[in-house]
Order: C-alpha cells, then structure tokens, then sequence
C-alpha cells in the first residue's frame, strides 16, 4: 500500500483521526542542477560518473567554486541533500592534482569519522594516491606510525587533536606543513562549552601551522541552527561564506503531530506514549514502509523496539527486519545495521539521536518521533531523516504526556513558527581560554606579544606568575613536567566506560563462554547497569547481577540472559549544598549570593514496568555510591515578606518559583554565550536539614511546602565540575538576567505559561505565570 | 596624573632587571667556573659545554672502559638487532639527556645532552647544556655538527625517550635530523639478560649489581626537572653540578655496561656468568646462531637456573630441539620439566603424549603419561578446558587401544 494511502487511513479512522492535532503539508521542491565545474579534475568527474552522479546540485558546485576562490565555507542544508560532496570534492581536487597536499577530517564521534571513510572510499576508488586513515582512540599503536607517515587525508575528532596530535606536531611536520583544508562536519554540535573549548583547540592548530607555514582553509557543514555563520567565525577565528540555499530535490512531505488517546478520562491519563509509538511503527512497517523511530532515551529505543519487533513478528514471522541502534552498541553491530539500511535488507529502525547525525543510513519513507527531542534543531534534522528525493514522505511526532509535548500538541503553531536554537559559544572563557594557553606553550613556545583569539598578555603573565611558564629572552616556555592536555578534557563526560558482560552466553559449540554484549559510559552506568536492572539489547532481557564502579576495579557489569515481561527504569535523587560563600549582594526583597556548592545525584531505586501494557508492576531499592560534583554557583534567596505580599499560599508561590527558576535557567545561556546543559538548575531550601542526602525533586517541593519556615532557594549552577566560571558570571549580569526574565514573561502573549516563557502551564501550574511576573515585578527596579 | 605603578607591575619590573642581568652574574663563581665548562659559539648563539677526560684503563666500579672500545662488530650488531653496517668503537657516541620531564611530546626540553666518546688515549664526555630556554638553538647546532662526525649512538632506551626526544626538539626548531644513524639500545639486551634476576632494568639498578659501582650522594633523577626549573627561577646553580655529576656517570656506566655485555656475547656461553644471565645470552643469541645459543640455555640448565624460569628455559629448548628432530632430547628436557613439581603445566605432557602417540606410535605409553597427567591435573585443580582436553586425548588412545 502507498504511504498516502496509509496516512489516509490515520487520519479518517474514527479510532485515530481524532488524535492528530496537526497536519502539515510541505510541497515537493524540483532539484536545481548545475553542471560539473570546469575546473574539476577529469577524474574525479569520471568516478562520479561511475558511481551514477550525472550533475552536481547547485549548492555542491557553488560549494566547489567558494572554496576555489579561497573562502572559508559553511554549508548549511538539510539531511540527505548530498552535503559531504560539498566538501570532499575540493578535497579530492587537491589531492589528486597537488598529491602533496594533507587534509584533516573532523568528525564529533569516531562512528562518523568511519562512516565518512567509507563513503570517501568508493568516491576514491579509482583516483591516483589516495592515503585516507581515521586516527583516533581506536587506533592501534602500531598503526598510529604508519597513518603519521602515509596519510594524506587524516580523519580524527575533536578531543584527539587536543591531546594526540597537537602535543605531538612534530611526528606529522607532513600533514601540518602541507595542510590544505580542515573539514569540520556537524558544526552544530560544538556548541556551548564543548564548542568553547574547539575554538581554542582550533587556535592551537593554526598556530600550529603557522609555525610550519601553512594556512588551511576550513570547509565546514552544519545542520540547521540559527546562527550556522557566526558559529563558524567563532570557532575559526576566520571569515566564513555561508551556503544555505540547497539545490536537492525533495519530495512531498506530511508532518503530523499524535496525542496519545486518553485512557482514564477522570484523571486525564494518556496511553503511553511510547506503546503509542510502536503500534504506529508497526503499522507501517508491516505495509513495507521503511520506518525509523526516534526515542529520547537508550531504554526508551530498547522498549519500543521490543513492542516493534513482537507486533512484526505477527505477521511475517521475521523480525529480523527491524533492528535497534544507539550508542553502548559494539561497533560491529551498529556497521551491521548501518549497512543493512543502505542496502534495504533492514526495513525498520528503532533509535535515539544517534542516527540523527550525519550517518548515512539511506533514505527512510516515514519518521516516527517518540516525544519532543528537546530543541527544534533536532526535530527538524530527525523528521528530515525521513525523505526520498521524490515521492512522499513523512514525520509523526507522538506527544509524551510531559507538559512540554502537550503543550506543543495542544499548540502546534508554535512548533511550525518556532526559530531553530542558536548556538553560541565562549572561546574567551577565562578557565577554558588559560587550560588551552597552557596545551599552546607545550606545544610551542609563546612570543610575549602572541594574540591567540586576541590579546593574550595577561594570561601568560599569570601563568608565569605561578610557574608554569619561563620567560627566557621575549618567549614564555613551558616549564613543568606534566602534559598538559592529558587534564584537559574537552567534553565533562568521563572515558570511563563500562563493560556489560554477559556470563551466560555460550559459543557455537554450548560451552559457556562470556561475551562483551555492549558499553555503557560512565554517566549512564548507574542509571543503566544498577545491580538487578533489566539491561535491553536490542530487546533482548539481560539482569545484572554485578556492577564493579570502584575505583581500582576494572568497570564491568555482569549480567545474565533472563525471560521477563518487565524492564525497569531507575528513579533518581538529587540535591545541592552550599558549601562555602563568596560573595553576596543584597537588593530590595532579594539576597543573592554566590559561592561553592556540593550538587549530588543518586539512583535510589527503580520502577518495574511490564511490557506492552507498561503499567508499574513493582519497585526495588538500589545501593549506589552518589554521583558528587563540587562547582560553583549562584543562590538566591527571596525575601520572606516579599514572597508573602505576592501570595499568601505557599503553594502557588512554589509554582511561581519552579517556573522563574525554569525561566532564569532557559535565560542565562543568552548571557553566558554557552548550552542550556552547560548549566544546572535547583529549587531548594537554603539551609537543608539534612546535608548530603538526596531527595527526589517531587519531595524536595513537599518538604519546602511543609518546613516551619518557608525559605525557598534557586540555584543556578555551573555544570562543569569546578566550575569554568559561568556561576561568577551570572553573578555579575545578575540585574540584567532579572530584567530580561521579566520582560520575556511581560512579553509572552500565551495566557498562562508556554515553553517560551515561564514554562508549559501543566509543568508549572496556571498560576505560575502571574505568580512568576509578579515576583519579578517587585526584584527588578523601575527604570 | 599617573597612577603609583602597582606591586604586581612592579615586580614584573624587577623581574626583567633580573632576567637581563642573568648571563653575567655578579659577584661569586660564574657558571663556567662553576661547572668548569667554557662557552661554545654557535650560528645560532651561545651554549655552555662542559668537557672531561678519562685516561684509559679507567675502571667504572669494576669494568674497564676500554672494553666498550674494543667491541666487535659481530656482538655489536648482533646487539643492535640493526641492518647497518656497525661503525668501530671510536666511531660510537655515548648519549644520554637530562630533561624538563618524562612526559614526551614537544612541551618536554633537553637541557643537559651528555655524550662520550673514545679519542687518543682517552674517554672524552661532553655536556651540552642550555643556561635558558632560548639557548636551544645553539644546543642543537652544536649537537648537530658533532653528531656529523660520528657514525652511531649508544644509549639506554634511547629509542623510546632521549634519541625520540632529540628528534622531537630538531624537528621543532626545523632542523634536519640525521636519523638513519646505527643505535645501539642497550635496554633490549639488558632486559633479556637482567630481568629474571633484577628487580628492574634500569640503569642504576644494573650499575650497583653488575658493574659494582655506587654513586655517592647522587642526585635522584626524578628531582633533576625541579633543580633545573628552580635555576632557571633564581638563577642559583648551586645544585646544578650535582645534575652534571649524575649525567656524567650515566654516561661512564653506559659505557662500562657496553663492554661487559659485548664481552660477554662475544666469549657466550662463558663459564664467569649466572645461569639467568647465561640464558639472557641464549635469547640474544638464539636468532643468529641457533646452536650457539641452544648452548648458552645448556649451560644456564646445567649451572642449576632456578624456577620458574628453569621451566620456561627447559620447554624453550625442548621446542627448538622439537623443531630439529632430536626427539630424545626434547623428551629428555620436558620430563625434566614435569618433574620439577610446582604447579600444573600442562603443554610438557601434552608434548610427550603426542610423541609418543603420534611419533612412536605407542599407545599404552601415551596413555599412561595422559593418566598420569589427569591425575596431577587435578590434584592441582587446573581449568575445565586443561581437563577437558586429556579427557578428550584419553578416549580416543582408549578407542585406540581397544581396536
């Protein structure tokens, strides 16, 4: 049956019509061609031609013309139109017409750098001297040599520049005198301190080839942000061209947005959610119609896809034609899948944003999106995974029950008429722009008037203020015995991974043998792999018997194969102390403070949820170490005779307060120029009685509401441990913060919350909006 | 009018009077005197050198110098593991460094170069050393002019850290390094011949142990970074000679250590040797000259080479006889190694229940060797797979029998 046809039938079944709350139709846009510019190299023109590339689509060729002149370039168009010839066609060029010229390929993660390898691979196929090698984590030391000496185009990411090959420049005086373009794909993901921290690194690497006389030009892709061209100027430090208008073809497209039908009308309960999206996969696949669904989280993938596969098997008896794909999956397994798409033999696939990268997995008919990805950057790039060039395709969002996805449901004009997200950075962040002076003086000594960014003077002064670097003649040297990066991470997550082991597995002659089945990191580990969780791959059931997190130990959960009809999600508590006071300022009806903090979070136990009707079935106790982090933060403290002149119920004002904390959250990004996740947000009691012990959110507010003193407190934290300085800053701007908080509500024209503002009003409560303004009214003075 | 400059700027100003005053200290010693070196001009500036002459004989604890000149060429390539043609003994530089840290990579300098060498009558050491960092140009200059009129390098673990390093700091300052030079690496034979009976390799380990030579008030090398930072901070270089010192005995015992190793790779198997060392000899020889170092792990057998490396040394050489065909004596060796009755190795009796089984085509005998083991197997309760495997042997010679 066709896709129409099926959609047809959602729509008008008087079973599902009623539960989509949107359609959007997007028309079919012809593809604008160009021809092959002249100045392309025969044979690259040949080998196009061999894998069936006719003509180049207008923005590929104006891609391959900037670049000719010299520009730096940013391409900036959806998935699947065809944006890696964007930049491997000027890579191409110059390597098969300068065979002396090197390139380096940065890619967010080494799944992409391999994918990307691939694709090159057949592209170069029949060109002359073509020395492609991906140099990363993964590489064996005894190959690293042997990329060092022959590689002239080098695929890496970003942490393995930092502290593999930069410290080490002189073992590749080829790639960096020779250096003729850095191609940095998925642009979009360095945002916030991670891109911070990749504008510096990327100082470093021009510094680097300044010392060896080259100048590379930097061809850059993104996905859709609203600040693609700014981004790159930061993070190069060098003009960019931007290239937005694509000239692929693409098809006709229906987004459609799903409420879950209600099931307990007096309590407003919805089917659950992610039931809701598997039978929808289900129902298309068993029509044939490539599906990919998209969950928020890895056991959410794990969920659906079992519901998928058993509703499949029904029916043809094969679920081999749907699999499950996410991170903490063996590489093999993923290439597996990844291969199995391209090639059609896999019709569905159950994922989290892991394929929402760059991955080329082919082309899908239907998208089906198990909740809100959280910004509107990524719901466009996951429904744009599915999309033939002609002919229908389709997107269906199915809302969760959170507030935040029944407000978008109930208000699908905010999801059609929302602007992407920006993403902005800080390279001159004092914490992260000294940790990479410190890695730059390693690598090369400092002139004492080297700009790195910009003027750099005082920075040196005060690292050789404290010894680190020696002034000999008019250069600072690096004079201390350790290696820099190797403290130096550019992500906060930890490599530490985990390794699920399963005990029961037995090879193909029925002897027990263990078998590595997966690797989760460390952050997820204890949310993941607690002792008694049910641990899917690929809806397989596996308990966990062990989990070994101690320090001396090596990281290893023990599991076993197990029959169950439940799987278990683990419940989480959180808390946030104050662990010394460094500076306050106290304004009319307001005591803000800032210091340092203790912030906790520990798995206490899980829920068991039975599969299918995914209804609670039991509960456990989990014993975990809590996860600790020492930062820094901003606390502020309302003055109790303000809070009651606003409101005499303390539970209105709490709502009031969870929604100005969510607002000043959402807001301080703006400030700061980094992530919303590069900050974290609490409302609590500025004096807890019982110091480090956790408590989950919900109590946390109970106990507030029932304290003989109600002294609420928002904290505002720097999620970085340590702290990089963004606590000290919100600190600062902490007037303007406020103001533009109370404009942003002032200025909303939703009637009572929405997630521009305050927040989705069932997330807050209906007074939180007016409780919030009036708050705010009485902290920022009139102008 | 203009703010009274602050603490801070102030402070930054007397650093810079310091700095600019720091090649010409007043008063006291100068550095040359101190480290009685002299100042050697470059093309790329000043660096301080500081050279010593040992007349020949000269003992390093216990070792003549002079046998590290006289070293062979066989022995010597034989040690190098090299396809180069070995250079003579006074074609070698003896070369060690003196660094700012362990950690590699280019943020890691060479301060101090040591090299010696043979030359007329005597053993000459120089130390190149850099008063401040921007001296670097000059070290390297000096260093590049002298390297070209030598043919190799012997050092210890130079491959992975002193000689890497060099080449590191001459690839940053983009000079050509002459890298396809003979090496000699000490480290790689020591290993072979010292780790059985030494708790480490290092240098100073197999100084006291093999060349009887102790250091007195040596400077530990983990403190040289330090010493060296705090002079470049001060400009106090009283510690100083004490780094001087320790380069310059690394360098003699490197030296020493050359000429005890060839002699004795030269003389293998010699009868002045401990049996540890004497199957060190066998491994450096066994490449080359098989038979030469069959012998050499004979005669560690003989002198009563003790566990568990007799094991090993015994199944060593019964697999090499194995491979030529001498079944009696590989026999021989692996029934000496079962009876040595430590633990459960279970590839000894594998070895003899297939010789006999499959070679001698006795069965009874191959089943009651596989018996035996089964029964020993267990007593020392060895792994499912260990038992699972004589079982397996132990039906099919049952089978056999019983056809």
């Amino acid at each position: 049956m066709l896709l129409r046809e099926l959609l047809d039938e959602l729509l008008t079944s008087l079973e599902t019509g009623p539960l989509v709350t949107a359609v959007r139709h997007f028309d079919a846009k012809p593809a604008v061609f160009a021809p092959f510019p002249s100045s392309l190299d025969p044979r690259i023109v040949e080998s196009l031609k061999a894998r069936g590339v006719r003509q180049l689509y207008s923005h590929q060729a104006k891609a391959f013309e900037t670049v000719a002149k010299g520009d730096n370039v940013v391409v900036v168009t959806p998935t699947a139109s065809g944006k890696t010839l964007c930049y491997n066609l000027p890579v191409l060029q110059a390597l098969v017409q300068q065979p002396e010229s090197r390139v380096l390929y940065m890619f967010p993660t080494k799944a992409l750098a391999q994918d990307q390898l691939a694709e090159l691979g057949l592209l170069a196929k029949t060109l002359p001297d073509m020395r492609m090698f991906t140099y990363d984590g993964d590489t064996p030391q005894d190959a690293r040599r042997v990329v060092r000496a022959r590689a002239n185009l080098v695929l890496t990411n970003p942490d393995m520049l930092h502290s593999g090959i930069l410290p080490h420049h002189t073992k590749w005086v080829n790639l960096f005198q020779n250096l003729r373009y850095v191609v940095i794909d998925e642009l979009h993901a360095y945002r916030g301190v991670f891109g911070s921290h990749l504008a510096n690194v990327l100082r470093r690497l021009k510094r680097i080839c300044r010392h060896y006389g080259s100048a590379p030009q930097f061809i850059m892709a993104s996905a859709t942000i609203a600040n693609p061209r700014e981004l790159a100027e930061r993070l190069t430090g060098e003009a960019v061209a931007e290239l937005a208008e694509s000239g692929a073809p693409t098809g006709e497209k229906v987004f459609l947005c799903y409420n879950p039908p209600v099931v307990n009308p007096e309590l407003g309960i919805r089917a659950p959610y992610l039931g809701e999206a598997a039978k929808l996969a289900a129902r298309f696949l068993k029509q044939k119609v490539a599906t990919i669904v998209f969950c928020q989280s890895r056991l959410a993938t794990e969920v659906v896809l079992a519901s998928v596969k058993k509703a499949v098997e029904d029916k043809t008896g094969d679920a081999g034609m749907v699999r499950g794909y996410r991170g903490g999956y063996l590489p093999l397994r993923r290439r597996e899948v990844e291969h199995g798409l391209r090639a059609g033999e896999v019709l569905g696939v159950v994922t989290t944003s892991a394929l929402e990268l760059g991955i080329d997995i082919g082309h899908l008919d239907l998208a089906v999106l198990a909740g809100y990805p959280g910004t509107i950057a990524s719901l466009w790039q996951q429904a744009g995974r599915a999309g033939r060039r002609s002919g229908q395709s389709a997107a269906i969002l199915v809302a969760t029950s959170s507030p935040m996805d029944q407000y978008l449901a109930a208000h699908p004009d905010y999801l059609f008429g929302a602007a992407p997200e920006h993403a902005r950075i800080n390279p001159e962040n004092p914490f992260i722009l000294v940790n990479h002076l410190k890695c730059g003086a390693f690598e090369l000594p400092f002139a004492v008037d080297e700009p790195f960014g910009g003027d750099v003077g005082k920075h040196l002064e005060a690292l050789h203020e404290e010894d680190l670097l020696h002034r000999a003649g008019d250069r600072f040297h690096w004079t201390s015995e350790t290696y820099p990066a190797d403290h130096i991470s550019l992500r906060t997550v930890t490599s530490d991974n985990f390794l699920v082991i399963d005990t029961t597995a037995r090879d193909a002659r029925h002897t027990k043998r263990r078998q590595i089945i997966a690797e989760v990191d460390w952050k997820s580990a204890f949310a993941m792999i607690y002792p008694k969780a049910i641990y899917l791959v690929e809806g397989e059931p596996f308990e966990v018997q062990e989990l070994h997190y101690r320090e001396d130990e090596e990281k290893v959960a023990y599991v076993k194969g197990v029959v169950v009809d439940y799987y278990t999600d683990a419940i989480s508590a959180k808390g946030v102390w104050i662990l010394q006071r460094l500076a306050r300022q106290e304004t009319p009806g307001l005591l803000a403070e800032q210091g340092e903090v203790l912030v906790a979070e520990k798995v206490v136990g899980f829920k068991k949820i039975k599969m299918g009707t995914l209804e609670n079935v039991g509960s456990g106790e989990v014993e975990l170490p809590q996860q600790e982090m020492q930062t820094t933060s901003v606390w502020l403290t309302l003055d109790p005779a303000l809070l009651r002149r606003v409101s005499p119920s303390r539970d209105e004002l709490l709502d009031g307060l969870r929604a100005l904390t969510r607002l000043l959250h959402h807001l301080a990004p703006l400030f700061l120029l980094c992530d919303i996740r590069d900050v974290g947000s609490w409302l609590g009691d500025g004096s807890p009685s019982e110091a480090g012990v956790v408590v989950t959110r919900e109590s946390a507010w109970a106990r507030l509401l029932q304290a003989s003193e109600f002294t609420p407190t928002i904290y505002l934290y720097d999620n970085q441990p340590g702290g990089i300085g963004l606590a000290e800053r919100i600190f600062q701007v902490l007037p303007d913060l406020l103001r533009r908080g109370l404009e942003t509500i002032a200025g909303c024209r939703c009637s009572s919350g929405c997630p521009s503002c305050v927040g989705p009003v069932n997330e807050v409560g209906r007074r939180a909006k007016p409780v919030a303004l009036a708050l705010l009214g009485r902290l920022v003075p009139r102008r | 009018m203009r703010p009274y400059p602050a603490l801070s700027e102030l402070a930054q100003v007397v650093r810079r009077l310091e700095a600019k005053s720091r090649h010409r200290p007043s008063g006291g010693a100068s550095l040359e005197q101190l480290l009685g070196g002299a100042i050697e001009e470059t093309e790329h500036g000043r660096v301080l050198l500081v050279r010593r002459r040992f007349a020949l004989p000269h003992h390093h604890g216990g070792q003549d110098l002079s046998h590290a000149r006289q070293i062979a060429s066989e022995p010597l390539q034989l040690l190098a593991r090299s396809d180069m043609p070995p250079p003579g003994g006074d074609r070698l530089l003896y070369l060690d460094t003196e660094t700012t840290g362990l950690a590699g990579g280019t943020g890691t300098y060479a301060f101090l170069v040591g090299v010696g060498f043979f030359d007329g009558d005597g053993f000459e050491v120089r130390q190149y050393f850099m008063r401040d960092l921007d001296e670097e140009p000059a070290l390297l200059a000096a260093l590049e002019a002298l390297f070209r009129s030598f043919d190799g390098f012997v050092t210890y673990n130079g491959a992975g850290f002193d000689l890497a390093l060099l080449e590191t700091r001459f690839v940053l300052a983009r000079r050509r390094w002459l890298g396809d030079r003979f090496h000699l690496d000490l480290l790689n034979p020591a290993r072979r011949l010292w780790s059985e009976r030494l708790d480490d390799c290092r240098l100073g380990t197999l100084e006291r142990h093999v060349l009887r030579f102790t250091r007195e008030d040596d400077l530990p090398g983990a403190l040289i970074p330090s010493v060296y930072f705090d002079y470049l901070r001060t400009r106090r270089p009283a510690e100083l000679p004490r780094i001087f010192e320790h380069n310059r005995h690394d360098i003699l015992s490197l030296a020493a250590l050359t000429g005890w190793v060839a002699a004795a790779v030269g003389r293998a198997p010699a009868l002045d040797l401990c049996p540890e060392e004497m199957a060190g000899l066998g491994r450096i020889w066994e490449g080359t000259d098989l038979e030469r170092g069959l012998a050499c792990y004979r005669m560690a057998l003989e002198r009563g080479l003790g566990s568990p490396g007799r094991e090993r040394l015994l199944f060593r050489l019964a697999r090499w006889e194995k491979r030529l065909a001498r079944w009696d004596e590989a026999r021989a060796l692996w029934q000496a190694a079962i009876s040595i009755d430590r633990g459960f190795d279970p590839r000894p009796w594998e070895e003899i229940a297939k010789l006999y089984e499959h070679r001698q085509r006795d069965f009874t005998a191959a089943r009651g060797v596989v018996e035996d083991a089964l029964s020993r197997a267990r007593l020392h309760r060895a792994s499912e797979r260990v038992l699972g495997a004589f079982e397996h042997r132990l039906d099919r010679l049952t089978r056999r029998l019983e056809r």
